[in-house]
């Protein structure tokens, strides 16, 4: 069984002969392989070097053409602040003022900003790894694009203040979401996680998220699918917890799960989704390979009766990791069940 | 009678309705209520109560940041600009450390005491060791609140306390939280405490005032 046949059977609860695992590596790649994390961030062959260095180093069951959460909104004409050995932030806010929405358009990835360099990533990672390993690619969600368009405070009070505007812009940035992860697709990528942890109940009610956030997500989802995505794939941060049975409805296949959540409760709610998850991202920058390794088991535990199951952070993993760390939750999974 | 007005005040200031909450204080104004008792028995009931729904299963951004708008519109009402904010409580410096640039949870902290009738020194985002305790030095605080989105800032949370104690400003405490820091323990990152919320923080505030912890 290769890593795709594995992961494509865990979230149908089909037998695998082993639990999958993928942990978030993302910008760790880059350290891992003595690049700086700047440069990794824009350049698509040097990030696609990076992670296939990373997926031979660990063997586990996943490639990331991921840069950060500020592809998009820089495509869309925010400035960010770029660092060496850090993720940019946003410096300017392309909604933020008088800038109206309609003064926008849907950029095309092939052009704006560093999303040809995520196509590019994509590409590479897809022409060598093949149909044995997925090449997971990733668009943010409509609700975490529309904070990154406008600063988190201004969109949330834009959506109490004018709500018919903020459903506007939700629209949009769907939109933006659709049309990249679809150009991730075609470049190579099997299908782009939806990251949208601004979706989180710690920032909006439930009701929001269902009323204002969870059509447009269907929408992206449903895209997804008939693209050919064989798995749907969200992660929202945080306790998700009262939002968790909103996802079948939206098309979720897998879910990732925050450390704050509780896996037991999230199987009682989510009985027919694939969970994956979600050990404390900051157990790989300061624990120990023991405590990952017990931490890892428990959950294996927890869930190898059910299946549906794939091991993970709930979040990513710190560019800082100790690679120890994530080596032992690998490790975790080869363990005789 | 006041008290009904008083009652539509610590309401408004629930839902987030920053006018009606205006309107609100400007009638308790004229009804010459006074300053101090629209604070203690409008925004800081409305405070608590807030406090009571927001737990760790049900805390959400923006209920916060609604309410949070609206006491700091009802601010300007109270102390207009020709006369400043007199805060009846300790000071509390505030800071996102170098390295980090997301202040939204700082934010939210420095609302949550702000309305607590705390005075707060906001030392913003990205903020050098060095600046915040060149700050806690001038302003003599009850303690410091750091907030942290990203884990690459915890070797420097972990300096503050050390910095302060050279400084001979041990007794202040050390408040941290935010995404990052609040996966860490309080022995881990060498602080006082790791607030889940602001909330959290707040609550600390109140017990070593109250000559607890």
């Amino acid at each position: 069984m290769n890593s795709l046949e594995r992961v494509i059977a865990a979230v149908h609860f089909q037998p695998t002969d082993r639990v999958p695992v993928m942990p978030q590596v993302f910008g760790h790649a880059a350290v891992l392989a003595g690049v700086r994390l700047g440069a990794y961030l824009r350049d698509g062959a040097l990030l696609a070097r990076c992670q296939l260095h990373a997926l031979a180093y660990y063997a586990y069951d996943a490639v990331f053409a991921l840069m950060d959460v500020n592809v998009e909104t820089e495509a869309l004409g925010s400035t960010l602040t770029y660092h060496p050995d850090q993720y940019p932030s946003v410096r300017s806010y392309r909604l933020a003022g008088a800038a109206k929405l309609d003064t926008l358009a849907v950029p095309d990835p092939q052009r704006a900003g560093r999303m040809p360099e995520v196509l590019k990533a994509a590409r590479i990672l897809r022409q060598t790894v093949g149909r044995d390993v997925p090449v997971v690619g990733c668009v943010m969600g409509p609700m975490t694009l529309a904070t990154q368009l406008l600063g988190i405070e201004a969109a949330l009070y834009l959506a109490i203040d004018h709500p018919e505007q903020f459903a506007d812009l939700l629209d949009f940035t769907a939109e933006v979401g659709m049309r990249f992860g679809l150009a991730q697709m075609e470049a190579g990528a099997h299908l782009p996680i939806v990251f949208d942890p601004s979706a989180s109940p710690e920032v909006i009610p439930p009701a929001f998220y269902r009323e204002l956030v969870l059509p447009r997500l269907t929408r992206v989802f449903t895209a997804f699918k008939q693209a050919g995505a064989p798995i749907n794939w969200l992660h929202t941060a945080g306790m998700t917890t009262p939002i968790l049975s909103f996802y079948p409805n939206a098309g979720v296949e897998l879910a990732n799960l925050d450390f704050c959540v509780d896996p037991q409760q999230a199987m009682q709610v989510l009985p027919q989704t694939c969970l994956d998850g979600n050990l404390k991202p900051l157990l790989f920058v300061e624990g120990t390979p023991a405590e990952v390794a017990a931490e890892s088991l428990r959950l294996l535990h927890l869930f190898a009766h059910r299946g549906g199951f794939i091991l993970s952070s709930g979040c990513e993993i710190p560019p800082e990791s100790q690679p120890e760390n994530i080596a032992a939750l690998v490790h975790a999974t080869r363990q005789p069940r | 009678m006041y008290a009904t007005t008083m009652d539509a005040l610590v309401q408004a200031l629930l839902d987030g309705d920053q006018a009606q909450a205006i309107s609100t204080t400007k009638h308790l104004l004229a009804a010459e209520v006074a300053i101090g008792q629209i604070l203690a028995e409008g925004v800081e009931v409305a405070m608590a109560q807030l406090d009571a729904k927001c737990t760790i299963e049900q805390f959400n951004l923006l209920e916060i940041m609604l309410c949070g708008r609206a006491v700091m519109g009802i601010m300007k009402e109270l102390y207009p600009p020709d006369m400043p904010v007199q805060p009846t409580k300790a000071a509390v410096v505030v800071a996102t450390l170098e390295g980090d640039v997301h202040d939204l949870g700082k934010n939210i902290l420095k609302m949550v005491l702000t309305a607590s009738s705390y005075r707060v020194v906001d030392c913003g985002k990205d903020c050098p060791v060095e600046r915040l305790i060149d700050t806690v030095e001038r302003e003599r605080p009850l303690a410091v609140g750091i907030s942290g989105l990203l884990t690459t800032v915890m070797p420097q949370v972990r300096r503050v306390r050390q910095r302060l104690a050279e400084r001979g400003l041990s007794y202040v405490k050390v408040m941290a939280g935010g995404a990052a820091l609040k996966q860490a323990t309080a022995e881990n990152l060498n602080v006082d405490l790791v607030a889940q919320s602001a909330f959290d923080g707040l609550h600390y505030l109140e017990q070593i005032v109250g000559g607890g912890t």
